[in-house]
This record gives C-alpha cells, structure tokens and sequence, in this order.
C-alpha cells in the first residue's frame, strides 16, 4: 500500500506540473484538408486486404478520417466507462492520497472525451456508437476492484500504441498528431497507476483463488482482450465506406495475418506485462 | 428468408466456439449461458456484432432489456421474432 501512496503523490505533482488547458491548444480548421491522413494507413483496420488495395488514395485517405473517428469514438465509450468506475472509487477504501490522484485522472479523461467528441462530430457529424453492453455481475468487492483495473491497463496500453506511433508520424494532419500526442502525454501516467495497482490487487488476491478461480479470471482477461481488439474492426465505418459487405470484411480484415501481426506487435507491451504479472499464462490468440 | 431453425443453429455454433468449455450437441436453447459461465460478459458486445450481422442491421445496446442475454431462447425473441431475416448470410451487409 505504501508502494502505490507513493506513486499517486508522485503522479499528482506531476499531473499539477503538466496541467494545460486543451481548448487552447489545437487549432480547428471549419473544414478539413481532404488530401491528408488522419490515420496511420498501415493501422487502418483493413490495410492488406484487396478492399484496401482497390481504393483510390483519395478514398485511403477519406478511410483514415473514418477510422480516426472510430478511434476516437471507441476511446470515448472506454473512458466513460473508466469514468464511472475511477469515480466509484473515490475516498472509498483507499488512502487519501489515491483519491487526490484520481480525481486528476477523471479530470484528464474528461478532457481527452472532449476533444475526441469535438473532432467526431465537427468533421463526421457523429460520434460512432458502442455496442458494449454491461450486465449486473455479484463479484466481491476486491475481485470487482482487479478487473476493472485491469481492463483500465489493457485498453489504455492498446490505446497508447496508436497514440504514441500516430503522434510521431509526420504524413498525418498535424491535428490528428497533435490529439494523439496530447492522449499518450497524460495516459502514461495513467498507465503507470493502472499497472501498479492492477498488480498489487492480483498479488493480494490470487492465493485466495482455487486454480479454477484463477482459470476463469484468465480466460476473462484474455475474452476482454479479444473485444476490445474487435472494436478497432467497426462495420459501421466500412458501411459508411459503401463497402458492399461490411460484415464480410471484417470478418476478412480480423483473419488476415497481417493483421494478426499488427495486433501481436501493438499489444506486445501489454500481453508482457500480464505474462509477467501471472495473470496470463499464454499470450492471448488475437 | 433465413429460417429460425438455422439462427438458433447458428446462435449455438457461435456460442459454443467462442465458450470452447461445451460442445455444439450439448447446448440447449433454454441453457443459461452467463450464468452457466458458457460465454462471459466480455463477450457480449462480440455477440452484438454477430447479431448484428445475422439480422443485417445495427443493434441499439441501449435499447435492450435485462435479461435478454439469458439463453439462445431470449435472445431468439428479442433480436428475431417478427423481424424479416434474410435468405443468405452473404447477402446481409448494411449496419
């Protein structure tokens, strides 16, 4: 507990330090420039597939807005989530000192949302819905406390790759990188918290657990993974592409080996921080 | 049309691959499928899609009700009955 005190009051000065105000920081063109990327193309979700290829540059780059949108709007239904979770948490159970830092990381996460909802709907008229559908569950307190933890480090590592890799790469549109880079600023020290306490909650938990106990959290963790990848494949965005059959190419896009590959490379750091952790035993199939 | 032996054949194929703990032959349509832990609720939001591509058409989350992920019967009910389905899983394209 004194190891986890010790990082919040660290991140809180450090999140005192950087605190900006992002209204001010982008510039927000009316329209904009068709002939830029918004997204890596090597990590639009159906790069590699004919689909892909048959596109004229003009429709590639109208796809990169389309799935920058989509990342955008996935990040947005994840942090509300992380929101409603970070918020249960407050001055509940845990020292000060960790509620002073969470009430930094809701603010920091309230900001991202903002400007990924202004981006969505200025230049798509919308923000991409969720299909995250969530369902009472009677887990105890502390399990509860492990998974959603968890679940914070999986999605904001997987998150991060694209934030950190997007934000360095000089063929997209200085906002699309601007907003990226801004993300991956605050999500690290958001990830450095999630590790530390998501792995403080397992060690305290897993003698507790029956083999089989520990057999079901993995297979869950694992389960979440596989999700969370899928939402990065919408068929919304590929329907508004007037690609004939969106579902078809997802289901194309998601079994290619080059996108294997891509999730292999993007979730490395993650599925090495589990597998240290124990809390996977084999790197997840995806 | 796609008939409603071959979506709750196609319910418990998808179910059963995803939960790898039990066989295709076993499932019943009234098994409890969360409750039994046979798919976890993780995996909903992956069901959605695949529903959404049997129905050929967007599933509103916020719009469903408690319960409707009990069992391969309610999820019938709640997604299919009274809903025009198609003849061909090839042809159902549109979100």
């Amino acid at each position: 507990m004194e190891r986890i005190v010790n990082l919040a009051e660290k991140l809180s000065e450090l999140s005192i330090a950087n605190y900006n105000n992002p209204y001010l920081l982008f510039e927000w063109p009316e329209n904009l420039d068709e002939d830029a990327w918004y997204f890596t193309p090597e990590y639009i979700s159906i790069y590699g597939t004919s689909e892909f290829e048959q596109l004229t540059t003009a429709d590639q780059k109208r796809l990169s807005l389309l799935e920058a949108v989509n990342f955008f709007s996935l990040n947005i239904h994840g942090e509300k989530s992380l929101m409603r979770g970070l918020t249960k948490r407050l001055y509940h159970n845990r020292p000060k000192e960790v509620s002073d830092y969470l009430h930094h990381f809701v603010g920091e996460e309230n900001k991202h949302m903002s400007l990924f909802g202004k981006f969505c709907n200025r230049y798509l008229g919308k923000v991409y819905p969720s299909r995250a559908y969530e369902i009472p569950n009677e887990l105890g307190e502390a399990e509860e406390d492990f998974l959603f933890f968890v679940k914070v480090v999986i999605f904001e590592e997987l998150v991060d790759f694209y934030n950190l890799n997007m934000s360095d790469d000089e063929r997209l549109h200085d906002l699309a990188r601007g907003i990226n880079q801004y993300h991956h600023n605050d999500e690290v020290r958001h990830i450095s918290f999630g590790r530390t306490i998501t792995r403080n909650l397992f060690n305290q938990l897993k003698p507790e657990w029956s083999e089989e106990k520990l057999f079901q959290i993995q297979a869950y963790i694992l389960a979440y993974i596989e999700s969370t990848w899928k939402e990065y494949y919408n068929p919304y965005v590929y329907n508004d592409m007037k690609f004939e059959n969106a579902y078809a190419l997802f289901e194309t896009a998601w079994a290619l080996d080059g996108t294997r590959a891509h999730r292999a490379k993007a979730g490395r750091k993650c599925y090495k921080y589990l597998l240290d952790a124990g809390m996977l035993i084999q790197e997840p199939e995806v | 049309m796609k008939s409603e032996v071959e979506i709750r054949q196609s319910l418990r194929q998808w179910i059963s691959t995803k939960s790898k703990t039990v066989d295709v032959e076993k499932l019943q349509d009234s098994t409890r499928i969360l409750e039994e832990r046979i798919i976890t609720s993780v995996q909903l939001m992956d069901l959605i899609m695949y529903l959404e591509f049997l129905m050929g058409k967007p599933v509103d989350v916020t719009q469903l009700k408690p319960g409707v992920f009990n069992t391969i019967n309610s999820i019938y009910e709640s997604f299919f009955e009274n809903t025009p389905t198609s003849s061909s899983v090839s042809e159902v394209v549109k979100c």
